[in-house]
Formats: structure tokens, C-alpha cells, sequence
């Protein structure tokens, strides 16, 4: 089949998962059908609720920089994120050391290794 | 004598001419130069096509250069190949075929991003010189052509990362790259010529036939897979990507994504079809796994935490690279035992040659994409990005698809070949799949921050007015995202008919090595 394959260990199938999202998107689109359609436009209705506050005019106010994102996740790996840096120090003769070493070790271990 | 016979001459010569051809074309004006470009490129692709038409569902290709016959590998009282050889199978014709749809995009791409820069000249002859390059390396039968073309792109590469001359991070870039290069490229020279020096060959299939399992062999292995791992981006030698793919113009990243798939092409065929009898079943499986989960792990943990968009998608092509490197891996532990390949080997190769070319696919469109933003709104920051999806709904719409699909979400290809990783490469150890699977969630969460900080929200007060990338832009990135599409409606088709064969021909030695040597 043209969109199936078969892995050996089970199968897929993308027009199953086609018709899983087809599915799920009617019932989406029947949980919208169920909003209410009778407020009044440009009233304060139709404004954004933004805590009882006014919604600031420039969207830099209101938005999380991606460099904030995840912060939770890059204090947890304060550690690894320190070494990874240290690694990454931008010098280009640290890079070339870094090739070096990697094929003295992987020369080392193609010699020493067995079939 | 049809020109059917000459195609893999002529997918080198086509690039390679239209380099030559640039300074001449460029002086006749803008329009005719940009029609020159995208032109030429479609005519690429189009040889590109009508090879992997022939390879796919006919026979490998061999082409000789320099001889009474283009056809006659081995002429009569010769035991070895002399002359300039070229030798396409599936796996080279696959290759071939992603680099000619990324050169094709980027040109698309270029014409209209490239459109406020002066340097055509060069750019025209550099971009071309680079394609040339990294299609050589995937049609090149002997290994000293196959070095000539790592040069050849690696020095294109070098004057293309640094286009931008008064940019100090491109010069900055671009010398850090050429640095550890040139020595990846004299190791290759030494190794090359170690090879030559013993078996008085440097065809490949020739050498195949030949190959013992002795202490040079395996120290001009390490070298080759260390050189060839290094240029594909593995990590810890993969420092230099980062930096290069971002500050290279953009239709020129999208271009050096596949120019990392020749490589990766490179280390395959020399571990799978020059080398099998040192590389099946031992060690350098397992090295090529160490190099892959090490490569998907430290390549996303960087990726996550960037904000400025190209440096983050480089830092996932380390990651994706990571899987091929474990799928082929895992295919070279296997090789050794025809039940193990049966079982799991073979359905991990084919998940490694379409991760590649799903790779090629979607990590091109989204350093278009990223292309588009920077060329919208003159940053490559996210921190100042923010509700772009209004006014550019296109670019929005295919940054969607290509990150659902490299962040692996069913329905997409990157799901399907991702699938074939984590279930063949279980079968080896289970804590393979599980580092292929968190680097996936990982993954989802860096482009989901991408398009939450780039495309939503409320739109920042000086991007207002910013309008959608102009028609040339856009049609290079529905290039890749119909490809990207074709690939997740039909994965089916595609890997019975394209992945099996390519994966058939690396495990299938005796046909490549057959196809130069008759029947020795």
C-alpha cells in the first residue's frame, strides 16, 4: 500500500492517523458550534481579558522572550548546561583539539577492537 | 549512444559549467542572470531525476572518463579500473536527487533574498561550485575524486559562509570551519594515499574486492570515518556547524544541509561498501552509535536553549544527524548476521536513508523559513520576535509543517522514519530508542518555542507593518514543503520503491563491487 509500511515489529499507517484527525477536528469544530454567537461586538465583550488590566499597545509587554522560555529546565541542568558551554568556547583551536583527540580515540578503538 | 548514458557525467558538468558560466551570464543583466540561476538549477534536478529514475528501477550506473568506451570500467589486460570513474547505485542516485532539490529551492530562495546584495558574481559561481562538489562526492566511484569534490565544496563553503565579508561572525565562522577542515582534509589525503600505496587502487569497488583486515586498513578506516563524521556535523567535532549555518545567507544553509548528507553519504559508503569486512559486526557499528546518541542528545539540550533562530536550527541538524548515525549504526551491528539483519538491520537502515532524506527536506525549509523572518524583519533574534503569523501566513503555515515533522508528530515523515529508528534500534539495546526519544520531545519544545516566540502573540510594536516574503521566497519553500508532504502522504511507496533499494545496494556489496569489476 501506498501509505502504509510495515516495520516488523507492527505498522503504520497514515490514513488512519488522517482519518484519527479528521475525527477529532469535527468534534472540535462541533464543541465551537456550541459557543455563544449573540455577543456584542466592539463592546468591552469583545475585548481581551487580561486580568481586569489594560492590554498594553506594544506586544513586548505582554510576551515571554524566548530566551525566558524553559528557564525552570535550563536551572535544573545548571550542571551539564556549565560543561556544555565550557565546550563550546568558541576557540578554534580547542575545535581542532577536539578532532584530534576524537580520532586517536576512535583510532585506538578500531585497533584494539574485534570483529 | 543516448544522452541517457551520459547523465552521470553530466550531473558534475552541469553545476561545474554553470560556475564557469556566471561571470559572463551575471554582466547581461539582472533578469537574465536570475533566469540563468533558477534555470540551470531546474536542469540539475531534472538530470538528478532521470538518474534516479534509471538507478531505482534499473541497474547502477557506470560511467569511465577518459577512455575509448564511457562504458568499460575494465578494459582488456587490465585487473583494476585507471581511469576517472563514476559509479551511481540506489543510495548515490538518493542522495543525489536531495542535493538537487535543496540547490533548486535555494536557488529559488536566493533570487529574491539575495536580490539587495551586490557579490552575484561570486555567490552565482560559489553556489554552483558547491552543488558540483557535494553531487561528486554522491556519483564518484574512486576515492580520490571523492576527495577532490570534499575540497571543492569545502572551499565553496568556506567563501560562502564568509559572503558577508563585513560581518566579523561570518569571517569568524567561516575560518573556524576551514581550520579544523583542512586537517580533516589532510587525514583524508593520508588515508586516500595509505590505500593507494598498499593496493595500488583508489577505485572503490576495486578496493572492496581487494580489502584485508590489517592494522593499516583499520588506522585508514579511523581516519576516514573521524574526517567523514566530523564533516557531517557528529558530535564533539560538530562546533563548526553552529556557527556556519548561521551566518551563511540562507539559500546557502539550505544547501549545506545536503552538502552534510554527501558526507554522511561518504562515511556510509566507506564503511558499508569499501570496508565491511573491519566494519560489519564489530566495533565501528558501535562507534557510529556512541557518535549518533552522543550527536541527537548534546545537539538538542544546546538546541533548547538558543534565541536566535539559525543558530538553534544548527544545532539541531547535530541532532538529527544523530539519528542516521544510530540507524546505520545499528545497521552495521547487524551486518554480521543475516538473521539479526533480517530482523531488525534492515528496517533500521531503511529508517536511516529515509531520516536522511527527511532531514534534507524539512531542516532546508526551515532555514528558509528562518531565512524568510530574518529577511522580514531584519533580526534573527527571537527575543524581538512576535505575532508574525499575521502577516505572514505562508511562512507561518510551512515553519508548521516542516517542525511537526522533524519534531517527529504523526502524521508526518520525521515521525514514520524516526518509528523505524526507535523499533530497530530497541532490538540492540533499549536505552537507545528511550536518548531517541527524549531527544524528539526536546525537540517538539524547542520549535515550540520558536513558533510561540516568533509567530504568536501580539506583534511587536516595529513589525506591524511587515509583509510576507515576496513570490521567489516562497516558492523555493513550497518546494521542499511539497517534498516534505509527498513523503509523509506516501511513505509507503517511497520505501518500497527508493529506501529498500538504496538499503539494498549498501548491503548488497557484491553487485556494487560487480558492476566495475565484471566478474571478479
Amino acid at each position: 500500500m501506498l501509505s502504509q509500511i510495515n516495520s516488523g515489529f507492527g505498522y503504520w499507517n497514515v490514513l488512519v492517523w488522517i482519518v484519527f484527525f479528521a475525527g477529532i477536528s469535527s468534534f472540535v469544530v462541533w464543541i465551537r458550534s456550541l459557543g455563544r454567537m449573540d455577543y456584542k461586538r466592539n463592546t468591552d465583550q469583545d475585548e481581551i481579558y487580561w486580568e481586569g488590566n489594560e492590554v498594553p499597545s506594544d506586544g513586548s509587554a505582554i510576551s515571554v522572550p524566548a530566551s525566558s522560555s524553559y528557564w525552570g529546565f535550563r536551572v535544573a541542568m545548571e550542571p551539564l548546561y556549565k560543561l556544555l558551554d565550557k565546550f563550546h568556547s568558541g576557540s578554534g583551536s580547542d575545535y581542532a583539539g577536539y578532532f584530534v583527540v576524537t580520532v586517536a580515540l576512535v583510532g585506538l578503538l578500531v585497533l584494539i577492537g574485534g570483529k | 549512444m543516448s544522452i541517457q548514458d551520459h547523465l552521470p557525467a553530466l550531473i558534475v558538468m552541469l553545476p561545474l559549467l554553470g560556475a564557469f558560466l556566471t561571470p559572463a551570464v551575471a554582466s547581461l543583466g539582472k533578469k537574465i542572470r536570475n533566469i540563468f540561476f533558477v534555470l540551470f538549477s531546474f536542469l540539475i534536478l531534472l538530470v538528478a531525476l532521470s538518474i534516479g529514475c534509471a538507478v531505482f528501477w534499473g541497474s547502477p550506473m557506470v560511467y569511465v572518463m577518459g577512455g575509448d568506451s564511457f562504458a568499460i570500467a575494465l578494459p582488456s589486460g587490465m585487473s583494476y579500473p585507471v581511469r576517472i570513474l563514476f559509479e551511481i547505485d540506489a543510495f548515490g542516485a538518493l542522495l543525489a536527487l536531495c542535493i538537487a532539490i535543496a540547490s533548486f529551492a535555494g536557488a529559488l530562495f536566493s533570487v529574491a533574498y539575495m536580490d539587495k546584495f551586490s557579490g552575484w558574481k561570486k555567490y552565482l559561481s560559489l553556489y554552483f561550485m558547491l552543488t558540483a562538489g557535494a553531487l561528486g562526492m554522491c556519483v564518484t566511484g574512486d576515492l580520490f575524486n571523492f576527495f577532490v569534490f570534499v575540497e571543492i565544496s569545502s572551499i565553496a563553503s568556506f567563501g560562502l559562509v564568509a559572503f558577508w565579508r563585513d560581518k566579523p561572525e561570518a569571517i569568524e565562522a567561516s575560518f573556524k570551519y576551514m581550520l579544523v577542515s583542512q586537517i580533516a582534509a589532510m587525514l583524508l589525503l593520508i588515508a586516500i594515499g595509505t590505500l593507494y600505496g598498499k593496493y595500488n587502487s583508489v577505485t572503490m569497488a576495486a578496493l572492496s574486492s581487494m580489502m584485508a583486515d590489517g592494522f593499516l586498513e583499520r588506522v585508514v578506516l579511523a581516519l576516514v570515518l573521524c574526517v567523514l563524521a566530523f564533516k557531517c556535523g557528529a558530535f564533539p567535532m560538530h562546533a563548526w556547524m553552529p556557527d556556519a549555518y548561521a551566518e551563511a545567507p540562507t539559500g546557502v544553509t539550505c544547501l549545506l544541509v545536503t552538502v552534510s548528507q554527501a558526507s554522511f553519504y561518504g562515511l556510509i559508503r566507506v564503511c558499508y561498501s569499501i570496508f565491511p569486512k573491519i566494519a560489519a559486526g564489530g566495533v565501528v557499528g558501535w562507534i557510529l552509535i556512541v557518535f549518533g546518541c552522543m550527536s541527537m542528545f548534546f545537539g538538542v539540550m544546546m538546541a533548547v536553549v538558543q534565541h536566535e533562530i539559525k543558530r538553534l536550527m544548527g544545532y539541531h541538524s547535530i541532532s538529527q544527524v544523530g539519528y542516521m548515525l544510530l540507524a546505520l549504526g545499528v545497521g552495521l551491528v547487524a551486518m554480521s548476521d543475516q538473521q539479526n539483519m533480517i530482523a531488525y538491520g534492515f528496517t533500521a537502515m531503511k529508517g536511516g536513508l529515509f531520516h536522511a532524506v527527511n532531514y534534507s527536506m524539512y531542516k532546508a525549509l526551515l532555514f528558509l523559513c528562518a531565512g524568510s523572518l530574518y529577511y522580514a524583519t531584519g533580526t534573527r533574534n527571537l527575543d524581538k520576535m512576535g505575532g508574525l503569523a499575521r502577516n505572514m501566513p505562508w511562512t507561518a503555515g510551512m515553519f508548521v509543517i516542516a517542525a511537526a515533522a522533524i519534531s517527529g508528530l504523526p502524521p508526518f515523515n520525521g515521525f514514520v522514519s524516526k518509528w523505524m529508528i526507535y523499533e530497530s534500534s530497541f532490538a540492540i539495546h533499549p536505552i537507545l530508542p528511550t536518548i531517541a526519544m527524549i531527544t524528539s520531545v526536546l525537540t517538539l519544545a524547542s520549535f515550540a518555542k520558536v513558533f510561540q516566540a516568533a509567530f504568536l502573540g501580539p506583534a511587536k510594536t516595529g513589525f506591524v507593518a511587515v509583509r510576507e516574503a515576496p513570490g521567489f521566497m516562497l516558492a523555493g519553500m513550497a518546494v521542499l514543503t511539497v517534498a516534505t508532504l509527498l513523503l509523509t502522504f506516501f511513505p509507503g511507496w517511497f520505501i518500497s520503491n527508493i529506501f529498500e533499494k538504496a538499503a539494498g545496494a549498501l548491503v548488497d556489496n557484491a553487485s556494487y563491487v560487480r558492476a566495475v569489476m565484471g566478474g571478479i
